[in-house]
């Protein structure tokens, strides 16, 4: 037997989700220990088995071993297969944190990955699946991740971007019939908290290799796209959220266009609610997103539709404010990617890296042996926004072992 | 009539006389061309055939495009290893010898024996590795794997051997290295005609196995055993301009050759048990791609290991530094060959050797009084005094926390290398090694005389291997970190910069080791907090805190932690330095919280977060609304500025200090009044202190950069490695475990990727929507690409035009500094203005607007050009540019932390857990080579394989034979299966691999990346007159479960009949079989078809089937279904290194069953229904007819079967006696027979006679016929002629009688 390597330990459940992705791309077993041990309810949660699951699912060959209480995971990574799936995600976190996972995996995949996941598609936690569709996806492009069968349909509709006729025009599905018509301009399946009902398309192609890319300039800003969504709740309300969220934002930028996607009937899925999705494109072909939803039914006071308006536009000027050339919650998945790159230098411009950034940092280093090399940009003398981070790597030369070749 | 018919004189407008005419008529005119028009106007004549044009573009296009190979990335390092020279051959071919003379070629150097690689300086930019390559199969793989040139020596005297063709063969599957024939024995040939003639067919020969033009090298003879001097030379020169294409496998993976060997394994586990697991370090230069510590390697013929430790040396045969000269110094063309006993050391089976130096070896007596002979050369050729390096080597000597006293140094005699070179053998090896031990722990010994340090210092050269002792003594920068074991240098480097740093920027130590501690801190507080956490985890993080501060670096921390507070006290008053010391004691909570907000923070948050919202609606606890006031204070503050606050290092240069304080008191207070009041204030208190600011940027880009590292990072990994080395120095008891101290977020928090804002700034206020206005493409641009710059720039480039509808003439702006449109006059006034400046500023502007000018030109002209290949190669040149640039400014030990080891470096890596006989066994003849390892190609798995066997391999490979692939780094025995793809995609197992075909494999072992080339050999043991090559191929596909098929007919045996359903049993054993397969197809042997309908109760298993027919009774019915075939999960790796010396290439591995059966004789046992027997065939025997009678009565009487009734016995009066004639009458009735025959014969005679009388009567008949017939034929001819003329005359006559008569 080739000696099986060395597995690493960690402790807590935190993190989760970029041990277990990484562990599979590294082929390192991973141990995780004392999970919520001293919690009243100790070991995993549904959502985190429902990971566990789609795991299992897209990989063929991996060892999973939990304990009678939950608290300890053992996960021997097998290869990745693909295929055409489904998953119903656990209600209790929304489908894009599934999907976040899914993105770093799927261009690795034997067979090109087309899943169906069903779940909650926007909540208050998790990135929602408009906001990755329109932020994550031409990240993926940057890296060579393109072609036929690279869309993520669901969720909700996001305006198309950029003029450059993507075949993502997003949309929403329910039956594979659907899929075959032409893309309906409305959403046909969103899922709320907390009792979801949504439906979500992810395909992605499967690459050998990925491109190093260089991405330091962020370049303008030259339009900001939204949704306004509401499933079960009065149509008025997109409109209230869209009013106020331009608002603010007509004093940036004129270029600007918040549809309004108002659900009804099967395709409104199971709780009534409303929220906005904004992001902003820049010159470069940097997307970045911001997203707010209203509170789930029965939990934490109701939220005004003017209020989450202002508040989203808030959080995207903040987004603006931290810059970069991917957004916070695509930093990850762009370092990932970095370092599964060629061995080539590749470079990324970053705005403040989040603590969830900084911790998979470290799992990177702890899993590939690669460290970045961590350079603060200062804004100048312009009116910019905050400081900026150049993270800069060379790839391990990666390559995706499980493609087959004929 | 004549004239009539006379054609018309028509001109000429084609052929050559009209072209000469026209052409005249044109000179006339004056209009005349020498060139013809298709010279004229080519472009008139350009295209004569649409489809032809197409076909020839095509064509040459097609021609083109081949040329083309994909671009790859330029990695070749600036300063690349060795190249490594393989040298292979049959036995006795004169390989040794040509190295011999290689080396001797270009070090001046005689080398007696030769194990090992040898690396030598050939040139200015090149370096060579040169390593004999034996016969055994297993060295021929490996090296094949890591040569960059292959030096393929033949006996032209013997023609190629086996070893030859196998050799290229394993080249071929593992990526092509550069090949270069060498031809030896010529001089055995005394006829010159048959020398050509076998130097051109072994070229041929050579040709086909390469490629046509291979280079092949005659070496005529040899003269004193050695080859002619000029012929080595010119092979040198070959070698030392000869370009490398890189191969895929070498490109992508990290390998090292090793070129010394070390055992480190603590003497006291071996004398407990000499069995043990060894750990050994291996020394030489990194190749292929980036090392990564830690990472996986594999050693070909030992097994997989991890990388404990990587450190790289001093390039022990350096390179020449840059010099004008063409040809190398004497000084420069350095040999290192430690195995062989040249980089001073050797390394025997259980000993290890100091060699002194050639030609003065006799020199013993000298060396008692004088260390060492080589020693001394090395210090002559040092720079630097004895003075320097004794300074130097005190240094390292302050830094231990344990020095030695010189009797220490005196108890350990064995240190001495003097000692070293007198002692046995036995002792030898052992002290050696206990040695180096000692050194490692210690770091230093303490010496008193220069002398004494120097032979430490050989000694511990001896322990690290022997660097080349002349290179060592050069440069004085490395003379601490080659004096001291590799550990101590480490750290004594480390602690250098540490103190550097705390010399020149004191502040920046102390406000990391503030957020160090306060973060540990942070942690405590937390645990207190929550109480959580389990105990253990407080204790760890808590030593791990006292270890940050403590072990080595511990002096210089608490001095500058001393040091910083002084200048408050002195600057300031009571109540600021109150306030300061106030702000320093809540420092816990902000500068963790504020330090670049992260894990801390949101941990911290997580704990109070609750609280916090809370706060600010009800109003809770004073305290916690102090602590709360001051976050936000702090927070804020830094928001508008910076995010992620590195804080504390405001306080860091002391010039800034007490406006740092300032500013830092005016936030909090600030905060307070943010806190409390609204937030108004808050805007204006950003527009102050704008220099301030400024001056706090600079400070954070100065240090936020190693800060920012240090939070994501830790601190850098090497001083966490020593720091826990320290630690487990001092007591042992602690133990730090790496993730804990790295989790500084709590362990079972939210996962969750969003960076959620903590503190949201204002939008609705001026200020802060200003601070993001430039990020819009409405907000200012870049100076180099804003739009109104831009098209100012084109109006001054373009502002020049008529506009000549109206005749108005636009001038662009008079560039107002000294565009080209500016007067002379201008200029100089200006030039008188401004004399040097303007002048400088003008040519800048011009120079640009020409760049620009040019750019525009190529941008119109060249790209057109440019194509899809040009632009790949282009962007592959600009990747490998960026990628060399990067880090090129940082220095080594920081490069190697982002990078990893780049290929080039000499490294050292440290390998445990090594079974004992790799080095019990050791022998440097065999190559040892540490094969770097990608991601998850340590795993095993299902491998599939496109597989060929061998066409010069004589058996074909039976599945389930076990049979040794050498595929990547790898030689191991597996079992694999074949199997051939069927057309709807279906593996189906084969029992043997095709003959001339291609056919997968599939088999269980380690996963390789596709595309990979392999071969396979039955055994790797002793030799075999055959070619060893069994098959060879290229690896498909990798996965953890495969589905290879064999067909399975099931029978059954229909048992009740209607008349298309039958019941079948016999094919199952219960109704659930049954149920698994219904609707299945079935089919009896005569071909009628028929499907499983459904199980029946009775008999179990059996079921209703329908058929396209009625069955018979007698009919077998089957079912053709498809078994999944397991492959075994055998994998062995081929262990040849661990085998005693001379017996490494005696490996066997698990042995097929019909080498087991030979071997002990047994007998297949056969099924004896196979047997073949004699046919015997019975005589078949059939019955009467019987008709019946009712039939009978019903048939004609002509069918009838005649009754005749069997007659009875003749009586006796019917019965006829028999006639006996008397001799009498016997002699008559012969006569009679006798004349009746003559007479017969006669009248035969006569009638044949008779007959030819006829036919020749006939004959002459016949013949008088014809002539009779011809007689009359010409009197008739002669009849009629006559009659003819007759009548014609009449006629004539009659018509002439008319004509006239018309007439």
């Amino acid at each position: 037997m080739a000696s099986q390597p060395h597995s690493l330990s960690y402790v807590g459940c935190n993190f989760l989700r970029p041990r277990l992705v990484l562990s599979t791309l590294s082929g390192r077993p991973v141990k995780i220990r004392k999970i919520r041990a001293k919690e009243e309810n100790p070991g995993l949660r549904d959502f985190e088995a429902s990971f566990i699951r789609l795991i299992d699912k897209v990989t063929n060959g991996s060892r999973i071993e939990i304990n009678q209480t939950g608290t300890t995971l053992y996960y021997q990574p097998g290869l990745l297969s693909g295929g055409v799936l489904e998953h119903d995600c656990s209600p209790h976190r929304s489908i894009g944190y599934y999907l976040e996972s899914l993105l770093c995996l799927a261009p690795f995949m034997k067979h090109p990955l087309r899943i169906v996941l069903r779940g909650v598609t926007n909540d208050q936690v998790d990135p929602s699946v408009d906001v990755l569709k329109a932020t994550a996806l031409p990240l993926l492009k940057k890296f060579g991740i393109d072609g036929e069968g690279f869309e993520l349909k669901g969720g909700g509709e996001m305006p198309r971007l950029s003029g450059r006729g993507w075949k993502m025009a997003i949309i929403v599905i329910l039956l594979p019939l659907q899929v075959l018509l032409p893309l309906p301009k409305k959403i046909t399946r969103r899922g709320m908290p907390p009792k979801g009902g949504g439906e979500v398309i992810f395909a992605c192609p499967v690459r050998k290799v990925l491109r190093p890319i260089q991405f330091t300039d962020p370049g303008k800003i030259k339009r900001i796209r939204g949704t306004a969504y509401s499933v079960r709740v009065s149509p008025q309300i997109a409109n209230r959220i869209v009013d106020s969220a331009r608002s603010i934002l007509n004093k940036f930028i004129p270029d600007i266009y918040i549809y309004t996607d108002h659900m009804k009937g099967t395709s409104s899925g199971k709780s009534p609610g409303f929220g906005l999705s904004l992001v902003a494109e820049t010159t470069n072909g940097t997307f970045l997103g911001a997203e707010l939803a209203s509170n789930p039914q029965g939990q934490g006071t109701a939220v005004l539709p003017e209020e989450l308006g202002l508040n989203c536009a808030k959080l995207l000027l903040e987004e603006i404010y931290r810059g970069g050339c991917v957004d916070s919650t695509n930093q990850s998945l762009v370092l990932l990617l970095m370092t599964l790159g060629q061995q080539d230098v590749s470079k990324v411009l970053l705005g403040p890296l989040s603590p969830y950034t900084i911790e998979f940092l470290r799992h990177l280093r702890s899993f590939f042996q690669i460290m970045f090399k961590i350079e603060t940009k200062p804004s100048h003398e312009e009116l910019q926004g905050g400081e900026k981070v150049l993270m800069t790597c060379v790839g391990i030369g990666f390559s995706n072992l499980s493609k087959i070749i004929k | 009539m004549e004239e009539k018919d006379r054609k018309k004189h028509h001109k000429k407008h084609s052929g050559p006389k009209a072209d000469k005419k026209r052409k005249r008529h044109l000179n006339d005119l004056g209009l005349g061309d020498d060139e013809d028009a298709r010279k004229r106007n080519p472009k008139a004549f350009a295209v004569q055939s649409a489809v032809r044009m197409a076909r020839t573009f095509h064509r040459t296009q097609d021609l083109k495009t081949k040329k083309h190979h994909i671009p790859v990335v330029d990695r070749t390092p600036l300063e690349p290893p060795p190249v490594v020279v393989v040298v292979v051959g049959p036995p006795k071919v004169g390989k040794s010898t040509l190295i011999k003379c290689l080396i001797r070629n270009f070090t001046r150097q005689k080398l007696i024996e030769i194990r090992g690689p040898v690396t030598i300086v050939s040139g200015k930019r090149r370096r060579l590795t040169i390593i004999e390559c034996g016969c055994d199969i297993n060295t021929m793989i490996d090296l094949a794997k890591v040569a960059d040139l292959v030096l393929m020596l033949i006996d032209a005297s013997f023609g190629f051997e086996m070893e030859t063709f196998e050799f290229l063969n394993i080249c071929q599957v593992h990526g092509f290295p550069k090949i270069m024939g060498v031809l030896t024995h010529l001089d055995t040939f005394k006829n010159n005609k048959q020398l050509k003639k076998t130097k051109k067919r072994l070229k041929h020969r050579f040709w086909t196995e390469v490629y046509q033009g291979a280079k092949l090298f005659y070496l005529s003879g040899m003269v004193h055993g050695e080859y002619q001097k000029q012929e080595i030379h010119n092979l040198g020169r070959f070698i030392s301009v000869m370009k490398f294409r890189p191969l895929t496998w070498q490109t992508s993976h990290p390998y090292v050759l090793a070129d010394r060997m070390e055992d480190l394994t603590n003497p006291e586990d071996l004398r407990v048990n000499p069995k043990c697991d060894r750990k050994v370090s291996l020394y030489g230069y990194l190749r292929g791609a980036y090392l990564k510590n830690k990472s996986q390697i594999h050693m070909p013929g030992v097994g997989d290991f991890a990388v404990s430790d990587v450190s790289f040396l001093p390039d022990p045969c350096a390179l020449p530094e840059q010099q004008k000269k063409r040809s190398l110094n004497e000084k420069d063309k350095l040999i290192y060959a430690p195995l062989s006993g040249v980089g001073g050391v050797v390394y025997d089976k259980d000993a290890i050797y100091i060699d002194l130096g050639g030609s003065h070896a006799h020199q013993d007596e000298e060396e008692e009084v004088r260390p060492n002979h080589e020693l001394v050369q090395s210090l002559i050729s040092t720079h630097s005094t004895i003075d320097v390096k004794m300074a130097s080597s005190k240094v390292s000597l302050f830094m231990d926390s344990k020095p030695l006293g010189s009797e220490d140094v005196e108890n350990q005699k064995f240190v001495m290398p003097k000692e070293e070179k007198q002692i046995d053998l036995k002792t030898g090896r052992v002290r050696r090694k206990a040695m180096f031990e000692e050194e490692n722990d210690d770091g230093a010994s303490d010496e008193e005389e220069g002398q004494d340090e120097e032979m430490s210092e050989d000694e511990m050269d001896g322990g690290e291997g022997g660097d080349g002792d002349d290179i060592e003594g050069e440069s004085d920068k490395e003379v601490p970190g080659q004096e001291l074991g590799l550990r101590s240098a480490k750290r004594l480097k480390r602690e250098e910069t540490t103190e550097e740093t705390a010399v020149e920027l004191p502040a920046f130590a102390d406000s990391d080791d503030d957020l160090e501690m306060s973060s540990g801190e942070e942690g405590e507080t937390d645990l207190d907090e929550s109480k959580e956490e389990a105990e253990d985890h407080g204790d760890e993080e808590e030593s791990d805190k006292k270890e940050s501060s403590g072990s080595d670096s511990e002096s210089s921390s608490r001095r500058i932690s001393k040091f910083t507070p002084l200048p408050h006290k002195e600057d300031k008053e009571q109540r600021e330095n109150h306030n300061l010391d106030h702000h320093l004691g809540k420092k816990v909570v902000p500068t963790t919280d504020s330090g670049n907000c992260t894990a801390d923070e949101a941990s911290e948050s997580e704990a109070e977060g609750s609280s916090q919202d809370e706060e600010e609606e009800e109003g809770s606890n004073d305290d916690l609304e102090v602590e709360e006031s001051n976050r936000k204070g702090i927070q804020s503050a830094p928001d508008k500025n910076v995010d992620g606050v590195e804080w504390a290092e405001l306080k860091t240069v002391e010039e800034e200090e007490e406006d740092v304080e300032n500013l830092l008191k005016e936030e909090e207070e600030y905060g307070e009044e943010n806190d409390f009041s609204a937030d108004t204030a808050g805007a204006l208190k950003w527009k102050e202190d704008l220099t301030q600011k400024a001056a706090e940027a600079f400070l954070r880009q100065q240090q936020s950069a190693p800060n920012l590292r240090k939070l994501v990072y830790g601190t850098v990994a090497e001083d966490a490695d020593e720091e826990d080395d320290a630690d487990e120095e001092l007591g042992g008891l602690f133990h730090v475990s790496r993730p804990d101290k790295e989790s500084r977020q709590k362990a079972n928090a939210l996962d969750c990727s969003k960076f959620p804002v903590e503190t949201p700034q204002d939008w609705d206020l001026d200020e802060v929507m200003n601070s993001i206005q430039d990020c819009f493409v409405t907000g200012k641009w870049e100076a180099d690409k804003d739009a109104a710059k831009l098209l100012e720039e084109d109006e001054e480039l373009y502002g020049d035009f008529e506009d000549l509808e109206t005749g108005v003439v636009h001038k662009g702006k008079p560039a107002a500094e000294g565009d080209e449109a500016g007067s002379e006059g201008e200029e100089e006034d200006k030039a008188g203005k401004e004399p040097k400046l303007g002048e400088e500023e003008e040519k800048k502007k011009r120079m640009d607007k020409k760049h620009k000018l040019k750019e525009m030109f190529d941008a119109e002209y060249d790209e057109g050009d440019a194509t899809y290949f040009d632009d790949l190669k282009g962007e592959m040149q600009k990747q490998a540019q960026l990628n060399r640039a990067e880090f090129e400014d940082q220095d080594d030990e920081s490069r190697v932390q982002y990078e990893g080891f780049r290929p080039g470096m000499y490294v050292r890596i440290e390998i445990e857990n090594i079974p004992c006989e790799f080095v019990l066994n050791f022998d440097p003849h065999y190559p040892i080579i540490l094969g770097g390892l990608g991601n998850s190609e340590g795993n095993v798995g299902y491998v599939q394989l496109r597989l060929k066997k061998h066409r010069w391999y004589k058996k074909i490979l039976k599945t389930r034979d076990p049979i040794i692939f050498s595929l990547g780094w790898r030689r191991f025995q597996t079992i694999p299966m074949y199997y051939i793809e069927d057309h709807n995609g279906r593996h189906r197992l084969l029992k043997y691999s095709p003959q001339h075909m291609h056919c997968g494999a599939t088999f269980w072992g380690p996963i390789t990346p596709q595309g990979t080339g392999f071969l396979a050999i039955q055994s790797v043991s002793g030799t075999t007159p055959d070619f060893r090559i069994a098959a060879t191929g290229v690896v498909l596909d990798l996965d953890k479960s495969i589905t290879v098929v064999k067909k399975l007919k099931l029978t059954g045996f229909p048992f009740k009949i209607y008349k298309n359903t039958s019941f079948i049993k016999g094919m199952f054993n219960s109704p659930l079989e049954v149920a698994k397969f219904e609707g299945a197809a079935i089919r009896t042997v005569s071909g009628i078809r028929g499907q499983i309908k459904k199980a029946l109760r009775k008999p179990e298993g059996a079921f209703r089937a329908t058929f396209e027919d009625k069955l018979l009774m007698s009919d077998i019915v089957f079912m053709r279904t498809w078994y999944p075939v397991s492959i075994p999960a055998f994998y062995n790796p081929v262990t040849s290194l661990l085998k005693p010396a001379g017996e490494k290439d005696t490996w066997t591995g698990m042995k097929t069953t019909g080498q087991l059966r030979h071997e002990r004789g047994i007998r297949l046992k056969q099924n004896k229904d196979s047997l073949y027997k004699p046919i015997v065939r019975e005589k078949k025997h059939f019955n009467k007819l019987h008709i019946p009678k009712a039939l009978q009565k019903a048939l004609p009487f002509k069918n009838k079967p005649k009754n005749h009734e069997k007659k009875a016995k003749p009586t006796k009066d019917q019965w006829r006696p028999a006639v006996i004639r008397e001799p009498h009458e016997k002699k008559i009735s012969a006569l009679l027979t006798a004349l009746g025959t003559v007479h017969s014969y006669k009248i035969k005679k006569a009638k044949l006679n008779h007959h030819q009388h006829l036919k020749d009567y006939l004959k002459r008949k016949h013949k008088e016929e014809e002539e009779k017939f011809k007689r009359q034929k010409e009197a008739k001819k002669k009849l009629f002629r006559i009659m003819g003329q007759k009548e014609k005359k009449r006629q004539k006559s009659s018509l002439k009688g008319s004509g006239e008569r018309e007439k």
